[in-house]
């Protein structure tokens, strides 16, 4: 792939000898450039930017998803003075604080298997398993957890703590059943980024810090944390997003939102007033609000990007 | 002393791995345990029967689901790897007037929550081409929703192949579009898999989109057919459980084959 003999920054040969046969063979090669990229270019337009602009534009209406009129900022004032809105935010913040607990717990778990103790490549097979598995089929799964008659209240009894409660009913513990779910769905994902961080990190800076005596933990807080930035700020903008945006199917399986609207999320929000209630154009303000916290996230991360690599 | 205590630290780490495992896999092993019970083995807690395997295919069309799901799987990815690999040569290695905006723009696609726009989406494709309980409709919205990663992996794959290659194929007459057939794709097909992997498992386990846009009994997928199982009136665990496996198979299997193009795949937008 490398030729030794060739200068580093390629020379255009065809442009020196014959400029014009350059500029024609360019002509050309823009002309198939364009034909080749209007297949994704098409896609795009007409399925994420056009329907980007009109969720945009009936955000701001009333809308049956047949007739709209104009409503100005009525659905966000609406929304805005929503008491349902705010518990939806509420289950947001909630899904943002588990989130360092959804890298935190892997990073470790990382830590271990980069040991290579024994078997360490099944267990990372074994750990990254969940990813090829649907959110529906995790989410029956859960039910089982969390259910009255369900795994956990059997475990508390074992422990002696007997509450019997039907933790996907409960105002909060709904929730926070979908947020423990959630963290044991990403933790394959988050394990994996790690561990392909950690064979990039340099195993004598290990090796020196063992010979000055310093403990695993110590090592891990002040060698493995600081050198894996990188993979750490990319495996947060990742659970982040997939928290806010792709469970859908795991509260609609798990509890429906419910009970009220203990364990709607903003994604969900929009699913229930577009498609359960009817409001197309109060549901796509919501959406609007989703995309707009989700593009403030994605922005702020290419920034810090953009200062790191300069 | 050392060696001893060094040997007990590795064992401590063997056994908080192995409890991990056991966490990860216990869904697994629930699923299947469950599903050799039948309705009332399962309320009694003992004794084991194929009868739940059997219900399953009496209550709900798995074959057909399965093939429905393979249908809007296999026609998804193949629209998502036609857009993405003729964009990405095109952004990677011919260009034009605006390709560079035209490739920032697609990007920014990765940052739209399908919900932002699913209701409009919905409508158009309901209204305009009264599309909704027939598979292009769903394909299409997958293809749109996959593509701009995929898009992204394969330019950044492109950009790795030298130009010269281009250059030189140019120079003794070939098209740029026999370019793409017998070099490029040829020499992308690492990439091509990571695509396809990724995408195979995405849609295969979407729930919203079939949701929506396959509604009536005959197109669903299976995945929706779970869900509207879990739904329904009478639940049968053992049933669900099983139902639950059979959908989970294919990914699962997938999986097992292409681990290694679904790690590179996931862990490529660290190292760029």
């Amino acid at each position: 792939m490398t030729n030794p003999a060739a200068p580093l920054d390629s020379p255009k040969p065809l442009a020196a000898v014959r400029p014009r046969a350059h500029q024609r063979l360019s002509r050309s090669r823009r002309r198939a450039g364009i034909l080749f990229a209007l297949p994704v270019v098409v896609l795009e337009f007409l399925l994420l930017a056009v329907p980007l602009g009109q969720a945009f534009y009936y955000s701001f209406t009333r809308w049956d998803g047949i007739t709209s009129s104009w409503v100005g900022l009525g659905n966000y004032q609406r929304l805005f003075a929503d008491p349902n809105f705010w518990r939806v935010i509420l289950n947001n913040l909630i899904l943002l604080a588990a989130v360092p607990l959804a890298i935190l717990i892997p990073l470790l778990v990382a830590y271990l298997l980069n040991e290579h103790v024994l078997g360490w490549r099944f267990f990372r097979s074994v750990y990254f398993l969940p990813t090829a598995i649907s959110w529906v089929v995790i989410g029956m799964v859960a039910i089982r957890v969390f259910a009255l008659e369900g795994i956990l209240n059997a475990i508390l009894a074992g422990l002696g703590l007997d509450v019997q409660t039907d933790f996907l009913s409960g105002e909060y513990s709904a929730m926070l059943a979908v947020a423990i779910t959630f963290i044991w769905s990403v933790f394959g994902t988050n394990t994996i980024i790690f561990i392909t961080g950690m064979a990039t990190l340099d195993r004598e800076v290990y090796e020196a810090a063992r010979v000055d005596g310093a403990s695993a933990f110590t090592t891990f807080r002040k060698i493995t944390i600081p050198m894996l930035m990188r993979f750490v700020q990319f495996s947060f903008i990742l659970t982040l997003i997939t928290a806010f945006t792709a469970l859908f199917s795991l509260i609609f399986i798990m509890t429906g939102g419910g009970p009220g609207f203990g364990s709607t999320t903003l994604e969900f929000y929009v699913y229930q007033q577009g498609f359960k209630v009817g409001s197309f154009g109060y549901a796509a303000a919501i959406g609007i609000v989703l995309f707009a916290v989700v593009f403030t996230i994605s922005i702020a991360q290419l920034r810090l990007f953009r200062s790191r690599l300069d | 002393m050392r060696p001893t205590r060094r040997r007990l630290t590795r064992l401590v780490m063997f056994a908080i791995l192995c409890v991990v495992a056991v966490i990860m896999l216990f869904p697994f092993v629930l699923m299947i345990l469950t599903s050799l019970r039948s309705r009332d083995q399962y309320i009694a807690g003992s004794g084991f029967s194929l009868a739940s395997w059997q219900n399953l295919f009496v209550q709900m069309p798995v074959l057909a689901q399965l093939w429905n799901s393979t249908v809007v799987t296999v026609g998804g990815v193949l629209l998502i790897l036609v857009v993405s690999t003729t964009g990405g040569y095109a952004f990677a290695k011919l260009g034009f007037r605006g390709s560079g905006l035209a490739f920032v723009a697609i990007l920014s696609g990765m940052m739209i929550p399908i919900q932002s726009i699913i209701i409009p989406v919905y409508v158009d494709i309901a209204r305009v081409v009264h599309g909704v309980n027939q598979f292009p409709s769903a394909i299409v919205v997958y293809a749109a929703i996959g593509s701009p990663f995929a898009t992204y992996l394969m330019t950044t794959y492109y950009r790795s192949i030298p130009t010269e290659l281009v250059e030189a194929s140019v120079m003794d007459g070939a098209s740029y579009w026999q370019i793409f057939r017998k070099v490029m794709l040829p020499l992308s097909v690492p990439a091509i898999t990571t695509v396809a992997v990724l995408q195979v498992i995405q849609i295969w386990d979407d729930l919203l989109v079939g949701l929506l846009f396959l509604q009536t009994p005959d197109v669903r997928t299976i995945t929706v057919g779970l869900a509207v199982l879990q739904n329904g009136r009478v639940v049968n665990i053992p049933t669900l459980m099983a139902g639950s496996l059979v959908s989970a198979l294919p990914a699962i299997i997938v999986y097992l084959i292409f681990q290694r193009n679904l790690i590179r795949g996931l862990t490529m937008g660290v190292n760029k």
